[in-house]
């Protein structure tokens, strides 16, 4: 039985929306209304017809599409954070895309879809068969499908970054334009989005059994592979035809369904129902005020990024009245096998001062050979390589301790600071320091760390209540991330040259270190993990619970708050030279667990030479792989932690 | 008269393949960070040593050719330091646009920074000839500067006089982006300069940034009512473009889809300077001569 009472919030909300979206519409369309009535004005009216309609007809139907695959995925993987961007979909049809424009251009103009389509469904294939293996939690489904996002965001980055100028189109395809000049768009998707909306009327009782458990829904005859399967397809399917008509478009797929639930809708069915017409609305209204705002101001603006701004703080403000009906499944930590330590740290040294070495004197020369570094030029060639390094080292050290700190506050050995958006609001604000101020190094450290602390500072608030569920916390660090993103976004459609500076602070250049930033840079990391590693037994008490760490006399508020501090100081430092998604937070204090170091000194220390080894080894591939021309070393390092992560995922939950 | 050793090694290296040689025997060592800037080096009879993105060159500046001899120092934002200093460059050339770079620069050679693209200049090419002059007057080159900017006023007057007389439609100058959006170049741009210089209306009216271009949806192109407006879209055009307008009943119902208003010009640098006017002045009178 369904109540009636549970559908007026979420009609009400429609209809909100439909009438605001309505409203700014109508001040879009009076003025050619009012001078098509000269019959001698064609072109105001062929204007009219063939872009301001088809484009409100776009929104509609691209916002209800993807609201729907999001309600579809939320309920097939009993997940309240599943949707088309952090699956890491529409990550994936756009890389898809970028890949194709650039070596086979010739089958964008065949097929647009089909490609789209090859890269969400691989994506999405990646990411539901990670989290298959732990019951769809929506720990490793978000997480693997984060990864994923950011590894098909890097390798996109890279591909745009070489090609600059001829990808420029990429740019505003990638942050989501509804733009129309015909009904070729919206009409497409109408059929399909039609056609995927009858097919889920034949899964939705079965998908309504589900909220009974899985053992329950069996026994009652839902062949759950089957259905989990189809369900998904048909919402890939949906995101895909999306993206690759209009672009990325963030946010609103996991938007809707929010709101849908908060407004009343409980049932499968009603979300189901509500949430594509909510999603519609949603971006109907986004996309006509955009449009009157835009118009004001004669500039081009993307509407899939201004989404993604507005949805983010949306749902950061959400976040607290979100009912989480969904059992989460606690991270299983292994139980440590018992070791000193002292040969992995020692063996992580010896590596480490090998890749030094090797980063330092091996190099390209003017005709792109490989050459050792000698002669004439290398005092100078010595003195530009040097600092670099130095800060790669530092920054991977720091962005490891960070995470190590993390993850034992959290107790959720997927916590990092790329993953809990400290390294996003850390990045946003260098760029705020870049932009409205433009202060030394000093002074963009200071904006980060207060980018860092501010993020901090949401997830504590936004996650007091939940007494620190990391599922909050992750999903304000997502919200977070992909705002800067937006942001970022925005920027570089509009064609402002310094979205490129803005997109090599996101991307992690260790470029513009000279010798002062760097020996600044290793003066901070000196001391913030000099302090960290005094940290030590707090990290090893504080994992065990509040009631053990209360009755061994630690203060259990301060402490938190001091720790919580620190990581952010050192994610701050770290972002100024490496940018917000290298991965090394999330892969050092892993590889230092895998190799044994349990407790915190050991797993700090360990970590910090993982990471700054990687670090220093992803600004060695950045520099000669492509030389003269050199690939940030973020992005190699997020290159190369992706997949990792991933085969680390998989192994785990299979053991 | 004899001919010295040395000038007939030089004409020899100029009819063959240019070696470092020859890069390194005349003036001083430049490197440029600015297409534009490093096209009226050759034109001052400076050929750089090294340049940034020297790969792409072909592709966005295709003429002057750049000789074989100089060296791909990176992408302009990321100049190859190592690479750099390897150059031992005397003077490098630079723009406010990678100010950010010019503490790091200076520490490697004397940097000479010129202002073309920057907010509230004005006209671009007034710029770019002021840039040359003062450019000229750091290399010591003032009269080869004079020849060549006399050059350019000659060229740019018969581009005119060719035209004069023919009934010249207005032009909306493009690069399409994608199937729906567009960058269309006006004033204070460089293209919108030239096209006041050879005496061609510019169909697109409204100012647009700095940079001379603004970005655009297609349907902004209703905007121009001039019926004979002509549409000219720069190479390259993704692959996807045309057909999907050809379907388009708005782009079918602008002036622009009529047969022979839309012309396909090969690439030209937007963002360049004398040269650059040049070479899109000489395409566009070409094209509408012959089109007229």
């Amino acid at each position: 039985m369904v109540s009636h009472r549970d559908n007026i919030g979420p009609a009400i909300v429609f209809l909100l929306l439909m009438c605001g979206g309505g409203v700014a519409s109508w001040f879009l369309a009076a003025p050619a209304l009012s001078e098509m009535a000269r019959p001698d004005y064609d072109v105001t009216r062929m204007v009219f017809t063939y872009s301001t309609l088809p484009r409100l007809a776009t929104a509609l139907i691209a916002g209800g599409a993807l609201a729907l695959s999001g309600a579809l995925l939320q309920q097939v993987l009993r997940n309240p954070l599943a949707d088309p961007t952090t699956l890491g979909v529409s990550a994936g049809a756009n890389l898809a895309l970028v890949v194709t424009s650039l070596f086979l251009p010739d089958l964008l103009g065949a097929g647009r879809d089909l490609v789209a389509l090859i890269g969400s469904a691989t994506a999405a294939a990646i990411v539901v068969s990670l989290g298959a293996r732990r019951g769809f939690s929506p720990y490793s489904l978000v997480l693997s499908g984060l990864v994923l996002s950011l590894w098909c965001g890097g390798l996109a980055a890279i591909l745009t970054y070489l090609n600059q100028r001829y990808l420029s189109s990429l740019f505003i395809w990638g942050a989501g334009s509804l733009a129309q000049q015909s009904w070729v768009i919206p009409l497409s998707l109408l059929w399909k989005l039609a056609v995927i909306a009858i097919g889920c009327t034949f899964v939705m009782r079965p998908l309504s059994l589900l909220d009974l458990g899985e053992s329950s829904s069996t026994a009652l005859g839902v062949r759950l592979l089957r259905l989990r399967f189809v369900v998904v397809a048909l919402a890939v399917a949906l995101a895909a035809f999306v993206t690759s008509a209009v672009g990325v478009i963030g946010f609103i797929g996991l938007v809707a369904p929010t709101i849908a639930r908060l407004s009343g809708a409980r049932r499968p069915a009603q979300l189901i129902l509500w949430s594509p017409l909510i999603g519609a609305g949603l971006l109907f209204f986004a996309d006509s005020i955009l449009q009157l705002v835009a118009g004001g101001l004669g500039d081009f603006l993307p509407t899939g990024a201004v989404t993604a701004i507005f949805g983010s703080p949306l749902l950061l403000a959400l976040l607290p009245r979100l009912k989480i009906c969904h059992r989460l499944q606690s991270p299983a930590f292994r139980r440590p096998r018992r070791w000193d330590g002292t040969a992995p740290v020692i063996i992580a040294a010896v590596g480490l001062f090998v890749l030094l070495m090797v980063s330092a004197f091996l190099g390209r020369d003017v005709n792109g050979d490989w050459a050792f570094t000698s002669g004439e030029f290398s005092v100078d060639v010595l003195a530009i390589r040097i600092p670099k390094i130095l800060a790669a080292l530092t920054s991977g050290a720091m962005l490891a301790v960070a995470g190590s700190i993390l993850q034992r506050l959290t107790g959720n050995e997927m916590a990092s600071p790329e993953v809990l958006g400290i390294s996003a609001g850390a990045t946003f604000g260098v760029a705020i320091a870049l932009f409205a101020v433009a202060p030394g190094f000093s002074g963009q450290f200071a904006f980060a760390v207060a980018g860092a602390i501010s993020v901090l500072f949401v997830i504590f608030v936004s996650s007091r209540r939940s007494a620190f569920a990391p599922e909050r916390v992750l999903l304000a660090g997502i919200a977070l991330s992909a705002m800067v993103d937006a942001v970022v976004g925005v920027l570089s459609s509009t064609g402002d040259p310094r979205a490129v500076l803005l997109m090599r602070w996101m991307s992690g250049s260790t470029y513009l270190i000279d010798g002062s930033t760097a020996a600044m840079e290793v003066a901070l990391g000196a001391v913030l993990i000099a302090v960290s590693l005094a940290t030590r037994r707090w990290l090893d008490i504080l994992p065990l619970g509040p009631s053990p760490s209360a009755a061994v006399g630690i203060p259990l508020a301060k402490s938190r708050f001091a720790l919580f501090g620190l990581a952010g100081l050192l994610t701050a430092a770290a972002t100024l030279t490496v940018g917000p998604l290298s991965f090394i937070g999330l892969m050092g204090p892993h590889l230092a667990r895998e190799a044994g170091l349990a407790r915190a000194l050991p797993q700090m220390v360990g970590a910090a030479l993982i990471g700054g080894g990687l670090m220093v080894a992803a600004d060695f591939v950045g520099r000669t792989i492509v030389s003269p021309y050199q690939i940030p070393a973020g992005l190699v390092s997020a290159l190369v932690g992706a997949p990792f992560l991933m085969l680390m995922m998989r192994k785990r939950s299979a053991s | 008269m004899e001919v010295s050793r040395r000038s007939f090694l030089h004409f020899a290296a100029a009819s063959v393949i240019p070696t470092p040689l020859f890069a390194q025997s005349i003036g001083p060592r430049i490197v440029s960070l600015d297409y534009g800037l490093a096209s009226t080096l050759l034109s001052l009879g400076l050929p750089p040593v090294g340049i940034s993105d020297l790969a792409d060159w072909d592709r966005w500046v295709v003429e002057p050719p750049m000789p074989k001899s100089v060296v791909d120092i990176g992408s302009s934002f990321e100049v190859n330091f190592e690479i750099l200093v390897t150059l031992k460059p005397d003077i490098i050339l630079t723009t406010p646009y990678l100010d950010e770079l010019l503490p790091k620069l200076q520490s490697v050679a004397k940097v000479v920074r010129l202002e073309i693209f920057t907010p509230g200049i004005g006209p671009i090419l007034t710029a770019a000839i002021a840039a040359t002059r003062k450019l000229a007057v750091e290399l010591g080159r003032e009269n080869e500067a004079e020849q060549f900017l006399a050059r350019a006023d000659v060229f740019f007057a018969q581009c005119r006089s060719r035209l004069e007389g023919k009934n010249l439609p207005p032009v909306a100058l493009v690069n399409f982006m994608d199937a729906r959006h567009a960058r269309i170049y006006s004033s204070p741009g460089l293209f919108h300069n030239v096209l006041e210089r050879i005496g061609v209306r510019n169909a697109w009216t409204r100012e647009s940034n700095y940079w001379g271009f603004e970005t655009i949806g297609i349907e902004d192109l209703s905007k121009v009512t001039d019926p004979d407006a002509r549409l000219i879209a720069f190479d390259p055009i993704p692959p996807d473009v045309l057909p999907k307008l050809a379907q388009s009943p708005l782009w079918n119902r602008l002036s622009f889809a009529r047969p022979g208003h839309l012309s396909i010009l090969p690439p030209a640098l937007m963002f360049g300077m004398v040269n650059e006017a040049m070479r899109f002045a000489g395409l566009l009178t070409d094209l509408l001569e012959k089109e007229a």
